[in-house]
């Protein structure tokens, strides 16, 4: 009986209970308290069970290999499903059952008020069990299957609310190009299958490096633009805005923290385990191209939009494009490094997320250039957006910065120690990206939640406390995270790291010690300690001085009294003193919206800014053109130079 | 007991050298310099050099009026937490051989703090509604974005200039940096980093804020524009925190390119920094002043994304291949 508690069985446990949630819901799901109960009890057994695994397998550093049915190996084949949990995994398993347990929590209050709920409750634990099961999968067609479930699922959930406008159209792309995704995935793996026939991860990552041949390398082409689309890197970005602008702030955390995971995880297992190409620099320089480009390109559209949630979409495309260029670097350093940011990016945007539904929830809209002076009406929103808002620029006391410095030493690193200009290039684009992601930050807090509030927004109230308690984990989180990196590089992503780079040890764990090096042979790569030395320091400590500083000024201003006795107006009294400065002209309303801020920086890039404008058309045959275009050069890629 | 002494002493770097007093000396000192130097050369004779002292204890006498637009928290402890961040720079800075925190921070870490005190100021004046603060703060975040690309290529060349030097390919700790320099001279004296060094005098004003980079500003276009509706305390610890990252950026300079012309003891240290900065202050600030009318905003951005960074990148190119 104590077999079912023990911990070999969490992994299954975890994904189990969110798609059994899924079906039961839709079956009682008429009762509202039932509904809400059965979703947070089974978003909350996968969290347990996930936080469950750290010590055996983050700390002792066991590699958990489960077979379904217990159909293990016969003839020296792996026939049967198998669930493979090592660090990596686990890393990305917690990142996202974090993110969907809060974001379960958050929906409760959120979608209160809409039809079909009960839906929308087994969509999003479809959705969740599907990157679940994508990351603790340790079988290549099940990662396809559950590539299939999270992408039906997620685009059904962008058009949850279809008589929104351009709901439905978002949710048709976003079909399209997805398909397009699972397609190469399908095709790609039905390749691998040919020629080594099996399906086996672990199987694979052993029998596929030393033998990369033209068929598969086209598979290999075709899986990497799979898992691409998933993330929505460059140029699969527009999908991203449309889909994050019409789902609901839930649903926008679960496809920007947790599903872009999934396809950055993909991309790490396809090239640190399965083909090991990671190792040849002309594929390192590919996946640091497409990273940098990725972050600019977003940075840049982020900051012409009017949109709140379209906004943070290309942000989330940009920093996805910091975690993708860290991971190619293919140091130790970089590898942590961008781990540790796909784990604040998963933080930061899910918060920034959660405050944008807020405002949606409050006041009906997210255009930036309706809204303004939001903060004496919704402190609390306010005051965690600006910790997001923070964290995502990599400001000194937040956990965002304490990622993107390790990415900046990484870079730096990797250029000096090959001597090649590019990579020099790229940090020079990851610094400037940061500071660019700020001024669009500016522009969301001038134009939402400072400046003048609009009549028609007087009655908004503050939101309710579940959706504050949401936010408030993540803000939490968001400090915590930033505040010890040194507990996090101990307990996550150093094991996760040293996890990447012991592909033998991944293999061995399925197939007994000592498979991987007999059929790997001379591409065997032995495990790498992952030790690594920044060029510059930062302790925390310094920012425990800065923090300590902040207060004992605030407190002597605030008691030496001249604070306290400052004239505030009382709300009904009107002495013109009070009212705003507008040089003796009448005072009337005028708010200094979203797309009147940054004309000096615009006007210059002007030319750019109508490119990207003709680019991004908004017609669907030319994105999914792109990304035929983008299947082609890759495999012309794998085919001539690697 | 040792505890009780060394957090005394923490709490004296932090209150008194090289932290917030001392800031606050030698940041007014800079600006009494700067308008004295400036009304000389407009022919006029100029307020006295404590003049910057007897605004600040005048402004904290004065009735602080808050607009009903305004979110009153925001507005009132931006600034205080502008000038807190500034002084903890300053204490991340090393005085020559002395840091008072040393090991705890590098030049990345002092490129984003150099945020902080800009953002404090930009999110007072968000909070408090009026239209000119919100196209004061637009111009502001451009300033920012266009002093940012020639700060990261300058930094990104002294840290591979160091780097090469001490073996270590890059380096990016200003510890080091500092003691690099006691050892071989300063490193303004390398022919490949005088670009860098010229760059980084060029950032220095629009860092600041004055003329010609003081578009941000533009007290007879739109009314001081982030300062609109600040009056009493607040103001002052505004105009004070001006003041101090005048003192913090030419003492980054020092630090950065000036190291090694210390004598070991920290009190003559401190003045010849002082010395320096009132130098450099006097050079790249006050005279590029007076001499100068308001550039537009693109036009700002243009100059420093193009001349300046020219430069910077001149300096990294030659870093790279180890001139």
């Amino acid at each position: 009986m104590t077999d079912f508690l023990n911990y070999r069985h969490f992994p299954v446990y975890s994904v189990m209970a969110l798609f059994l949630g899924g079906f039961l819901i839709i079956v009682l799901g008429n009762k509202k308290v039932l509904r809400n109960i059965l979703a947070v009890l089974s978003v909350s057994v996968s969290l347990a069970c996930m936080l469950a695994l750290i010590k055996p397998v983050m700390i002792d550093g066991e590699i958990i290999t489960y077979w379904l049915g217990n159909r293990s190996i016969a003839g020296g084949y792996a026939i049967g499903i198998a669930l493979e949990v090592d660090a990596l995994s686990l890393f990305f398993g917690l990142l996202i059952s974090t993110a969907v347990f809060v974001s379960c929590i958050y929906s409760i209050q959120y979608m209160a008020n809409d039809r079909n709920v009960s839906q929308y409750y087994t969509l999003f634990l479809m959705l969740s069990g599907g990157v679940i099961g994508l990351v603790l999968s340790g079988d290549i067609f099940n990662m396809f299957i559950m590539v299939e479930i999270l992408t039906f699922a997620a685009v059904a959930l962008t058009a949850f609310r279809n008589e929104a406008f351009g709901a439905l159209e978002a949710a048709f792309k976003y079909l399209v190009v997805g398909c397009m995704g699972s397609t190469c995935i399908l095709t790609g793996t039905i390749m691998l299958y040919a020629q080594a026939h099996t399906l086996n991860f672990a199987q694979l990552s052993a029998l596929i490096p030393g033998n990369i041949t033209t068929s598969g390398k086209i598979a290999f082409a075709l899986l990497i633009v799979g898992f691409a689309t998933k993330a929505f890197l460059v140029p699969f970005h527009p999908l991203a805005a449309d889909a994050h602008g019409a789902a609901p702030a839930p649903v926008s955390v679960l496809i920007s923290g947790v599903l872009t995971k999934s396809g950055i995880y993909g991309i790490i297992r396809l090239t640190y385990f399965l083909f090991q190409t990671i190792s040849q620099s002309s594929f390192r320089l590919l996946l640091v191209t497409v990273g940098s480009v990725s972050m600019f390109v977003c940075v840049t559209m982020a900051l012409a939009q009017h949109d709140f949630k379209r906004l943070l979409a290309f942000h989330s495309i940009s920093q996805i494009g910091y975690v993708l260029t860290a991971v190619g670097l293919c140091s130790a350093l970089g590898f942590s490094a961008g781990i540790y940011h796909a784990m604040n990016h998963t933080l930061f945007k899910g918060l920034l997320f959660l405050t944008a539904g807020a405002v949606l929830h409050e006041t009906g809209t997210t255009n930036l250039d309706d809204l303004g002076g939001l903060s004496k009406k919704m402190p609390f929103t306010t005051a965690l957006f600006l910790i997001g808002a923070f964290s995502i620029s990599g400001i000194p006391p937040f956990n965002g910065f304490a990622s993107k410095w390790m990415i900046y030493q990484a870079c730096y690193q990797k250029a000096v120690e090959t001597g090649h200009f590019g990579y020099l290039l790229v940090t020079i684009i990851c610094l400037v990206t940061s500071i660019l992601t700020l001024a669009s930050f500016v522009k969301v807090s001038q134009s939402v939640f400072f400046g003048r509030l609009p009549e028609k927004y007087e009655g908004v109230k503050e939101v309710p406390f579940g959706m504050r308690f949401a936010m408030g984990i993540f803000a939490v989180l968001c400090i915590v995270t930033g505040l010890f990196p040194d507990l996090v590089g101990k307990y996550l992503t150093h094991p996760a790291s040293a996890a990447a780079f012991n592909a033998n040890a991944y293999i061995d764990a399925a197939f007994g010690e000592g498979y991987a090096s007999s059929m790997l042979g001379p591409f065997a790569s032995a495990a790498q300690d992952v030790v690594f030395d920044t060029a510059g320091v930062w302790s925390p400590v310094s920012w425990l001085i800065l923090m300590m500083i902040a207060l004992i000024a605030v407190t002597i201003a605030a008691v030496s009294g001249k604070y306290e006795k400052c004239s505030a107006a009382p709300e009904e009294v009107t002495d013109p003193k009070h009212e705003l400065f507008f040089g003796g002209e009448k005072n009337r309303f005028s708010q200094v919206g979203g797309s009147d801020l940054f004309w000096g920086f615009k006007y210059n890039w002007r030319h750019y800014f109508s490119g990207m404008h003709d680019l991004h058309s908004g017609v669907l045959n030319d994105y999914a053109l792109w990304a035929v275009v983008a299947l082609a050069l890759a495999m012309f890629f794998m085919l001539i130079v690697l | 007991m040792s505890v009780i002494i060394s957090t005394l002493m923490y709490l004296g770097f932090i209150l008194i050298f090289p932290g917030f007093l001392f800031c606050f000396f030698c940041g007014m000192l800079l600006c009494g310099i700067e308008r004295k130097i400036v009304a000389r050369m407009q022919k006029r004779v100029g307020p006295p050099i404590l003049q910057p002292w007897y605004d600040f204890f005048k402004l904290c006498g004065k009735e602080t009026i808050i607009p009903t637009a305004a979110n009153k928290k925001v507005f009132l402890f931006a600034p205080v937490i502008g000038l807190a961040a500034l002084v903890v720079i300053q204490l991340f800075i090393p005085v020559f051989g002395f840091t008072a925190f040393s090991g705890n921070a590098d030049i990345i870490v002092i490129l984003y703090l150099l945020l902080v005190p800009a953002l404090a100021e930009i999110f007072g004046a968000s909070a408090s509604g009026s239209p000119y603060a919100g196209i004061g703060l637009s111009r502001e975040m451009v300033t920012i974005i266009s002093c940012e690309l020639p700060l990261v290529l300058v930094l990104l060349a002294v840290g591979k200039a160091v780097g090469n030097a001490v073996g270590t390919g890059v380096c990016f700790s200003l510890q080091t940096i500092a003691e690099y320099q006691i050892e071989k001279g300063s490193l303004i004296k390398q022919f490949s980093m005088i670009p860098a060094a010229a760059a980084f005098l060029l950032v220095i004003p629009g860092e600041i804020g004055s003329h010609p980079f003081d578009t941000a500003e533009a007290e007879t276009e739109i009314c001081e524009g982030m300062l609109a509706e600040y009056s009493g305390p607040p103001l002052a610890i505004n105009k004070l925190s001006h003041a101090v990252k005048m003192f913090t950026m030419t003492s980054l300079f020092c630090a950065l390119f000036l190291g090694g012309l210390g004598v070991g003891i920290m009190t003559v240290d401190a003045l010849i920094v002082l010395g320096l900065s009132i130098i450099i202050t006097v050079c790249v600030v006050a005279l590029i002043n007076a001499a100068t009318a308001r550039l537009k905003i693109e036009q700002l951005f243009k100059y420093y994304w193009t001349f300046v960074s020219g430069l910077a990148a001149l300096s990294l190119i030659l870093a790279w291949f180890g001139l």
